[in-house]
Formats: structure tokens, C-alpha cells, sequence
């Protein structure tokens, strides 16, 4: 199982990337590229699909990351898809080098309605859904939750390093009902995310009792900067970034590739910022 | 709007209903459920009983995301639900969609409703639409949706016969999204000292000095970094991220229509239960009378200024 190494860029634009002069090492580094927002519906950016279009230009493959969505991001995730979809008719993009990665069972959806021809992958705000990841190793609940995942056409799922390597109850397939052929497993590295809002910790406004809001608004201070919480009861900082909190393992997290198989990784995707 | 109160014990029910209860749900050991507060397995058959005999539905919450089950172990489950289902339990509250896919298939299909748990949160109509397909009766919506943002989601229930749901925004309030939070799993960090009820989101100490900057990537609005630490230490030292729930969004989800108004804080004790209910009822009470008597905005804001006047009920 060759593994393949990807970047996420989020919603760092390639011209950001360029002026901060890593554009250069990352073609030369990474065969595959995440775009677009994961967690807020706020930064989707048609845009991104010029991006895809460059990136496959190349020669590197792409993954459209997307976030949890209300109707507002369901809109704005729509005409994305249109754009794509116009690309992939005219030639600009080749569907076979582009993944979409779902953090929304609305996302779903909106690729059936939509006809995408592109490969889904679930994301990390649905992993709950299949695997626990919150203690020492990484289960699969049951073969039924991958088969569920499986008739969506989805069968790779994407994780975070815990800091350690996990054990797993993959080779155990049998007595959960699958068989561990049936998924991959994409691990971003090296920032874990703990938790999200959909009510941003940097950006909204507080709500006052009389208003009912029509939305989460921002004026995208996410994009500003990150922070850093010293919480007084864990050793760990927390690190925080527009509606999310992570959690960073700096220190190398696995001893070889082989490691990475055991656990059914075959994508790496370094995250040069949370 | 109807009230749906929690329970965690047989006694608790008869004082739910004068209280005001229109319909009850539990959880029990042995069964994947969120959270904490469970029944007595052995109580279960008879508070069906109990329920119907006052004339109420009664609910089984089987909502965990978390659904780990060998092969054995899951058909055990499925084998308990099933007898539940014929004893006559009158819905299940499903998270996990491999649950749900299993209990609402061809051949399979409870004689219980489903209704999808807040856990597994719908925010758009789209997410609705992929649910609906499960055969649930009920969506249990997340508390961090506002009333608009709904709309297009209630619409569709609507036309489809599918039920609403909304939380007390008094007595439920977690700014995190339920179901994709994992503050309160200490096995991703290491603890230094107890935590308050054992999760991160409440930190026990005053703001001041707790964040810092870690990168600066836009330096041309660096001029908003101290009131982003600002913002960031208050929320971190008062329970986290903004509330859509207020009174204003509860008026706005009755005024739109939810069929049902939920307590569900199974943990707290008997006593306690029975009187949040009855503030459930008070409030169900006051929006009803306001909007039977007053123009729409106007009803609205008398029943804004009686909630903001709300004294906390002394939990």
C-alpha cells in the first residue's frame, strides 16, 4: 500500500502561499492538495475551483474539503459545485484527480442532487459516526456503520494523529462485521481538532435576549490570526482557530509507513497551520 | 407545542405529568444512549406501562454516537430494542446512522417511530432530506440553529408530516456542536487536575492571561488582536462560544410552528425535574396566551420582556 502525501491549505489561498514563498516546496513536496473550508460555511469561496484547476495543471490532485452547513452554506456550497461541475465538462478539471470531502450529511445530498462525478470522503467532523478515536486506539464501532458509509459511495475517512500511534480493531474486522479492505483512512497531521461551534469563539458578537439571528456573521477574523489557551486543568495547550479548538502533537507520531498500513493509513496530510 | 421531559426513575413520572409533561423519554444501561441519568433496565417494561396509562408516549434514547458493538453484541441490542418495540415503546431516539439504517429497512422496520437525536445534528434542509429517507417522524433539532436559519428545514418537515423539536434554551445550552465535540474525552490530553464536570468547556478561573497569540497571518488588522483575547478569554471563562437559544429564538420556533419543547437533563434529581418542567409549562403557557391575545410583534416582545425578567427559577 503506497502511501501518498497531501497537504491542506484550507483556506489559504496558492497566492498567500506564494507571497509566504512556500508554494515552491509544497508542488514539490505533496501529490495532493486540500482546499476550501472544513469547518465554516463562512469562507466557502468559489474560487477554489480555479485553484483545483491550476493545482491539476501540475500535475498534483486535489481534495475539496467542506464544511458543516446551514441553508446560508448549502447556497454558497451549491454554486461551487456547479462551478466544478462546468470545469469538469469543459475539460478544466479532471474528476478522476478530485475528491470532496463531507462534514455534513446535507453535503451528501447536495453531490447526489448535483450528479457530481467526484469521489466522497468523509470527513473529520463525521467521524464519530464510524470510528472512536477518543482513548488509546481507534475502533470501528460496527460493519454496518462502514456499510452504511460504503452504499453513500464513501469508503475513505478522514482522521487526526491522537500523538500516538493507536491500537486498532481492524484485524478483529470479523467480529465487528468488516473486513478492514473495505475503508482507507486519511490522517491529518499534526493538529487534532477537539471540538466546533457553529457560533464563532473569535468572530460573532454575543446575542442578546430579544434578537433571533438570522445567521452566524463574522467579519472573518479567523483569517487574522490563531491563539494559544493555557487551560489550567490540562498539561496540553489548546490551540484555537475561528469556531475550532485543537489540540497539536509536534513530535513524530508513528514509526514507519508500515505502521501507518497497519492502521489502514495510506494518505498523510500535513497541516502547516490549525 | 407539546413538553417532552426526561426521566430516570419510575416515581418521577406521575410528578412530570401534573407538572405538565405531554410525553416522556429515558435511557437505560446496555443500551448506547448520550450522556448520563439512566433508568433501571428492569423499570423499563413498567414505565411503558406507567406512560400510557397517563395517557402519555414514552421515548427510549439509543443515541450514542459513539455505537461500538461486535457482531454479538449488536444483535443482543438489536433483540432488546425489538421486544421494547413490541412491549410498546412508542419511539426510539437514534443518532448513529448504522442504528438507524438498522431499525428503518425494508423488512426491519420498527413499529416504533424514529426520531433523530439532536447528536446528530441537522442544520439545513438538504441534511433533512437525507434523514426523511430513514423513515423518522421526528427531528430533534441542534440548539445552535436559530429560528431563521430553520426555516427552509421546518418548511420541509411540514410538507412531509415530519415533527420538530427544540430544547429549553433554559435548562440546555452547549455552545459546542453536540455529537462532533470531544471536550469531554480527557483521552486526547493529559489532566493536570480535576475538571469541573469533567470537561474542558468551563474553565474555573478568571480571565486574564489564559490565551495568547500563536501565529499572526493577516498583519494588517493586527490592531483587532486585543479585543479578539478579550473576546476569547471571557468566553472561555464563561462556558464558550455565543447562544443562539434565547427567548427571542424560542418565540420565533413556536410562532414557526415546533411540535415540541424539550427538558432533558436526565441527571438532575427528581425535584428539580418536576419544577423545570413546570417553568416549561409556564413558558409554553405565556407564549400561547400572549400570541392568542396580541398582534404577532407585539406578542413577541411582551414575551421577551417577561422571559428577560426570568429569575433563573433558582436552579
Amino acid at each position: 500500500m503506497a502511501l501518498e502525501k497531501g497537504i491542506r491549505l484550507g483556506i489559504m489561498t496558492l497566492a498567500a502561499l506564494k507571497k509566504s514563498g512556500g508554494l515552491d516546496a509544497a508542488l514539490k513536496g505533496f501529490e495532493r492538495f486540500y482546499l476550501g473550508p472544513e469547518f465554516c460555511e463562512n469562507l466557502i469561496d468559489g474560487s477554489v475551483c480555479e485553484e483545483a484547476a491550476w493545482l491539476q495543471g501540475k500535475g498534483k490532485k486535489i481534495c475539496l474539503l467542506t464544511p458543516l452547513l446551514s441553508e446560508k452554506g448549502a447556497g454558497l456550497l451549491d454554486k461551487v459545485f456547479k462551478k466544478l461541475l462546468k470545469f469538469a465538462k469543459n475539460g478544466r478539471l479532471d474528476p478522476a484527480g478530485l475528491e470532496i470531502t463531507v462534514n455534513d450529511f446535507g453535503t451528501v445530498e447536495l453531490a447526489k442532487r448535483n450528479g457530481l462525478p467526484f469521489t466522497l470522503n468523509a470527513g473529520r467532523l463525521l467521524r464519530d459516526n464510524v470510528f472512536d478515536d477518543t482513548g488509546k486506539a481507534i475502533t470501528v464501532h460496527s460493519g454496518l456503520a462502514l456499510k452504511f458509509f460504503r452504499e453513500l459511495g464513501i469508503k475513505r475517512f478522514e482522521l487526526s494523529t491522537l500523538g500516538h500511534r493507536p491500537d486498532v480493531n481492524f484485524a478483529k474486522g470479523a467480529l465487528f462485521g468488516f473486513d478492514r479492505r473495505e475503508f482507507r483512512l486519511t490522517l491529518y497531521y499534526p493538529y487534532l481538532n477537539l471540538t466546533t461551534t457553529r457560533t464563532c469563539l473569535v468572530g460573532m458578537r454575543d446575542v442578546p435576549t430579544e434578537e433571533s439571528v438570522r445567521g452566524v456573521e463574522c467579519s472573518r477574523e479567523c483569517l487574522i490570526s490563531s491563539f494559544e489557551l493555557a487551560h489550567p486543568s490540562i498539561k496540553e495547550k489548546l490551540l484555537v482557530r475561528g469556531n475550532t479548538v485543537f489540540l497539536e502533537f509536534p513530535d513524530k507520531f508513528y514509526a514507519s509507513e508500515k505502521s501507518l498500513a497497519r492502521m489502514n493509513v495510506d494518505r498523510l496530510v500535513y497541516a502547516p497551520f490549525p | 407545542m407539546k413538553i417532552v421531559s426526561c426521566f430516570s426513575d419510575l416515581k418521577e413520572l406521575e410528578p412530570l405529568a401534573g407538572a405538565g409533561a405531554d410525553e416522556f423519554y429515558t435511557a437505560v444501561e446496555g443500551l448506547p444512549a448520550f450522556s448520563v441519568g439512566f433508568l433501571p433496565g428492569r423499570d423499563l417494561a413498567p414505565a411503558i406501562k406507567q406512560a400510557h396509562a397517563l395517557g402519555k408516549k414514552i421515548a427510549l434514547a439509543v443515541n450514542a454516537i459513539h455505537a461500538a458493538a461486535t457482531d454479538k453484541r449488536l444483535a443482543a441490542i438489536e433483540k432488546r430494542i425489538r421486544s421494547l418495540d413490541k412491549l410498546g415503546m412508542d419511539a426510539f431516539i437514534i443518532s448513529n446512522p448504522y442504528l438507524l439504517g438498522l431499525f428503518s429497512g425494508r423488512g426491519k422496520r420498527l413499529r416504533a417511530e424514529l426520531h433523530l437525536s439532536s447528536v446528530q445534528p441537522v442544520f439545513n434542509s438538504l441534511s433533512a432530506a437525507f434523514f426523511s429517507r430513514f423513515g423518522v417522524s421526528r427531528l430533534i433539532l441542534p440548539n445552535q440553529l436559530s429560528p431563521v436559519e430553520a426555516l427552509k428545514t421546518l418548511a420541509f418537515c411540514r410538507e412531509r408530516g415530519i415533527e420538530t423539536e427544540i430544547f429549553d434554551y433554559r435548562f440546555f445550552g452547549c455552545a459546542y456542536i453536540n455529537g462532533r465535540c470531544q471536550l469531554h474525552k480527557p483521552g486526547h490530553y493529559n489532566l493536570k487536575s480535576a475538571i469541573l464536570g469533567g470537561n474542558l468547556c468551563r474553565i474555573n478561573a478568571k480571565a486574564g492571561g489564559l490565551v495568547k497569540l500563536r501565529t499572526l497571518d493577516l498583519p494588517g488588522r493586527a490592531k483587532e488582536l486585543p479585543a479578539l483575547v478579550k473576546r476569547l478569554e471571557d468566553r472561555f471563562t464563561c462556558g464558550g462560544a455565543p447562544r443562539l437559544s434565547n427567548a427571542a429564538a424560542f418565540f420565533d420556533f413556536f410562532a414557526s410552528g415546533a411540535h415540541y419543547l424539550k427538558y432533558g437533563t436526565r441527571h438532575d434529581a427528581p425535584e428539580v425535574k418536576v419544577k423545570k418542567v413546570g417553568e416549561l409549562r409556564a413558558m409554553l403557557g405565556l407564549a400561547e396566551r400572549l400570541s392568542a391575545s396580541l398582534p404577532p410583534a407585539e406578542a413577541r416582545r411582551d414575551f421577551i420582556r417577561e422571559l428577560s425578567r426570568w429569575n433563573g427559577g433558582g436552579f
